[in-house]
C-alpha cells in the first residue's frame, strides 16, 4: 500500500502527470475497475466469503452432505474446549513449532554463517541445502517413512551397524514426534539459511576485522556483531518458519497419520480429520476459526516485536 | 596477539566450518541418495541387510514398472494440467490488476489494495471447508476446475506485479503513446516484455507451490484418475507392499524430477524467488 502521505514527491508528480496527460485514456476509473474486477471477484468468493461462511458454520450443527443446518450457538466451541484431544493437538503443534521451528532456525543460521566463513563454493552449498525445499514433500515423506521403517529402514541399519538397539521409530510417541521434527527441519532449514545469508551479506566485513583485532573470539563475534545486526532478519525468518511449521501437514499425514494413538496429531491434522474424514463441517469450522485466531495472534505478536529489533 | 595467531585461528575456524557443512550435506542429501539407490535395486536386493547404497545389479526395471503398471503418467498429466491451468489464469488476473494498482488512479484505491493484501493472512485450512461445500454444490468436486479455481486470484502475485510495475519509469509508456501505441499494443509490446523477470519469479513460485500441494488435492479428489502427483504418490505408496518398494521409490523420483531438474538448472532464480516471496509466509 502507498498511502498518499508515504509517497515520494516524484511518485506523486508522476501520478499527477499521468492523470493529467491521460496516458492510459481519460476513463481511468472504468479501466481500473475492469482490470481489477476478476481479482476482486476471486478473492471475495474464495477467501472472504469462505471466512464469513466458516464463522457461520462454526455456530452450526452441520455434517457434510446432510440437508439440515441447525444453529447451536457456541456449542461447537464448548465441545472443542472440553475435548482433551483438541488440547493434545494444540500442545503437539506448540511442541512441533517450538522445537522443530527452533532447530530449523538454529541450523539455518549455523549453515549461513559457515557458508559465509568458508566463502568457497558458496552456490554449491546453497544448492545442496535448499534442495529439500523444492522437492515435493509428499514424495519425500514416503522416502522418510521408509528410512524409519522398523525392519528394512536405513536408520535401523545404521543403528545395527553401530551396535545400538533398533527402534520402531514411527510407532512410539516420543520417537515418532522426533522423527517428524527431523523431517520438518530437513525440509525447511535450507530456507532459513538462504534468508539468513541474505541478511548476513549486508553486515560490513570490516566489523569482523575490527572485532578480531580487538581480540574477540569467534563466539564473541557471533554474540556482539552478527546476532545484533542480524536481529531484523532473524525476526522475519522466525515469522516465516513459525507459519511454515504451524501449517505443516504433508509429513504428518504420510509418516504417522497422527499416530500412534494421536501422539502426533497436530491442530491442522485434527482439523482435517474432523472436516474431511468425519465430515463434521460445523465442528471443523470452529477448529479452523481457532487456528486462524492463533495464527493472527502469533503473527501480530511477532510484528510488534519487529518494531523493537530495528536499528534506526 | 600476533597476526600469525589470528591467521591460524581463522584457518582453524574455516576448516571447522567445512567439516560442519560436509556433515550437514550428508543429512540434507541422504534421502535423495537413498531414494535413488532403492529405485535402482532389483527386487531380490530390496531386503539386503545394511545400508547397501550401491546395488549389485542396478536396473531401471522399477522405472519401467512405475510408468507402465502404475498410473504415474496419469498423475503427472493431472499435475501439468492443474499447474498450468492455475498459472495461466493467475497471470491473466494478476498482471492487469497489478498494473491498475501501480499506474491508474481510482477512488478508494488504497482501501481496495488493503482488501487484496488482507487475503494473504487467511490460511488455506480456513477456506478449505466452505470452498469444498461450494464446489460440491456446483458439482465440481473431483474435477480440474475444483483443483484450479480457488488459487487463480493470487493476492501475492498481484502484490509482486504491482511492486515490479512501480519500478518501471512511466516515460517509457509515454514514449510508446507518443509513437501511437493503443492500449492493447501498450500491454503486448511494452508491458509484458518489461515485466518478464517478475513473471518468471512468480511462475517459479506458483509452479512450486501447486505442484507440491498435497492438502487441497487430497480434499478435492475422489478417484485415482484425478490425483495430482503428491496425492497420487501417497496413495500409491500405501497401496503397494514392501516387496515393491523399489517401484514406489522410482515413482517418487519421477514425481520430484521435473521441479528438481528445473531447480538444478536455475537454482539462483529458484532461491531468489523464495527469498523475495517470503513476504507471503
Amino acid at each position: 500500500m502507498s498511502p498518499a502521505s508515504q509517497r515520494t514527491p516524484t511518485e506523486t508528480a508522476n501520478l499527477r502527470s499521468a492523470a493529467a496527460s491521460g496516458v492510459f485514456g481519460g476513463r481511468q476509473t472504468w479501466l481500473a475497475l475492469a482490470l481489477i474486477a476478476p481479482l476482486l471477484i476471486c478473492i471475495c468468493v474464495f477467501i472472504y466469503r469462505s471466512v464469513a461462511l466458516s464463522f457461520q458454520l462454526s455456530l452450526m450443527e452441520y455434517s457434510l452432505g446432510s440437508n439440515t443446518r441447525e444453529f447451536i450457538g457456541l456449542s461447537n466451541y464448548i465441545q472443542m474446549f472440553a475435548d482433551p484431544k483438541f488440547w493434545r493437538a494444540l500442545w503437539t503443534s506448540v511442541v512441533y513449532v517450538g522445537i522443530g521451528g527452533g532447530l530449523s532456525l538454529a541450523l539455518g543460521l549455523a549453515l549461513a554463517i559457515a557458508v559465509r566463513k568458508v566463502a568457497r563454493l558458496t552456490t554449491l552449498w546453497q544448492v545442496a541445502f535448499f534442495l529439500p525445499v523444492t522437492a515435493t514433500l509428499a514424495a519425500m515423506s514416503v522416502v522418510w517413512r521408509h528410512i524409519f521403517h522398523p525392519s528394512i529402514g536405513a536408520l535401523n541399519a545404521v543403528m545395527e551397524g553401530l551396535g545400538l538397539p533398533t527402534q520402531n521409530w514411527l510407532q512410539q510417541d516420543f520417537t515418532a514426534m522426533a522423527a517428524l521434527i527431523v523431517v520438518g527441519v530437513w525440509s525447511s532449514a535450507g530456507y532459513s539459511m538462504v534468508l539468513f545469508l541474505a541478511g548476513l551479506t549486508v553486515i560490513p566485513k570490516d566489523l569482523y576485522d575490527a572485532a578480531q583485532m580487538d581480540g574477540a573470539s569467534g563466539w564473541q563475534q557471533l554474540r556482539f556483531v552478527t546476532l545484533p545486526l542480524l536481529a531484523p532478519t532473524t525476526l522475519f525468518v522466525v515469522i516465516i518458519i513459525t507459519l511454515r511449521f504451524l501449517e505443516s501437514f504433508d509429513s504428518f499425514k504420510i509418516l504417522t497419520d497422527g499416530g500412534p494413538l494421536g501422539a502426533t496429531t497436530t491442530l491442522s491434522l485434527y482439523l482435517y480429520q474432523h472436516g474431511f474424514q468425519f465430515f463434521n463441517s460445523g465442528y471443523a469450522s470452529a477448529v479452523a476459526m481457532v487456528f486462524f485466531l492463533l495464527l493472527i495472534g502469533l503473527t501480530s505478536a511477532q510484528m510488534r516485536a519487529d518494531r523493537r529489533v530495528h536499528y534506526q | 596477539m600476533t597476526m600469525n595467531r589470528i591467521k591460524l585461528q581463522r584457518l582453524l575456524s574455516i576448516a571447522g566450518s567445512q567439516v560442519f557443512l560436509a556433515v550437514a550435506a550428508v543429512f540434507f542429501l541422504f534421502p535423495f541418495v537413498y531414494m535413488l539407490s532403492i529405485s535402482l535395486r532389483p527386487p531380490n536386493e530390496v531386503f539386503a541387510p545394511g545400508l547397501h547404497l550401491l546395488p549389485n545389479a542396478p536396473t531401471l526395471q522399477n522405472y519401467v514398472t512405475a510408468l507402465s503398471d502404475a498410473p504415474i503418467l496419469r498423475y503427472l498429466l493431472n499435475g501439468v494440467i492443474v499447474c498450468l491451468g492455475i498459472l495461466v489464469l493467475q497471470l491473466c488476473i494478476i498482471i492487469p490488476a497489478g498494473f491498475a494498482f501501480a499506474y491508474l488512479e481510482f477512488p478508494r484505491k488504497d482501501l481496495i489494495f488493503g482488501i487484496v493484501l488482507g487475503a494473504l493472512v487467511v490460511p488455506g485450512y480456513l477456506t478449505a471447508i466452505p470452498n469444498f461445500l461450494l464446489f460440491a454444490q456446483l458439482g465440481l468436486v473431483n474435477t480440474y476446475w475444483g483443483l484450479i479455481l480457488p488459487f487463480i486470484g493470487s493476492a501475492f502475485g498481484t502484490f509482486l506485479m504491482r511492486q515490479f510495475f512501480r519500478q518501471i519509469p512511466r516515460e517509457i509508456f509515454e514514449a510508446a503513446v507518443l509513437d501511437g501505441a493503443g492500449n492493447f499494443q501498450l500491454v503486448r509490446y511494452v508491458l509484458i516484455p518489461l515485466t518478464k523477470p517478475a513473471i518468471a519469479a512468480f511462475t517459479i513460485f506458483s509452479l512450486l507451490t501447486h505442484w507440491n500441494d498435497f492438502f487441497w488435492p487430497l480434499v478435492m479428489t475422489r478417484t485415482g484418475t484425478m490425483y495430482t502427483p503428491p496425492a497420487g504418490i501417497a496413495y500409491f505408496a500405501n497401496a503397494e507392499g514392501l516387496s515393491t518398494i523399489g517401484v514406489v521409490m522410482a515413482a517418487a523420483v519421477i514425481v520430484i524430477a521435473p521441479l528438481v531438474l528445473a531447480y538444478l538448472l536455475a537454482s539462483r532464480q529458484f532461491i531468489e524467488s523464495f527469498t523475495h516471496s517470503a513476504v507471503k509466509g
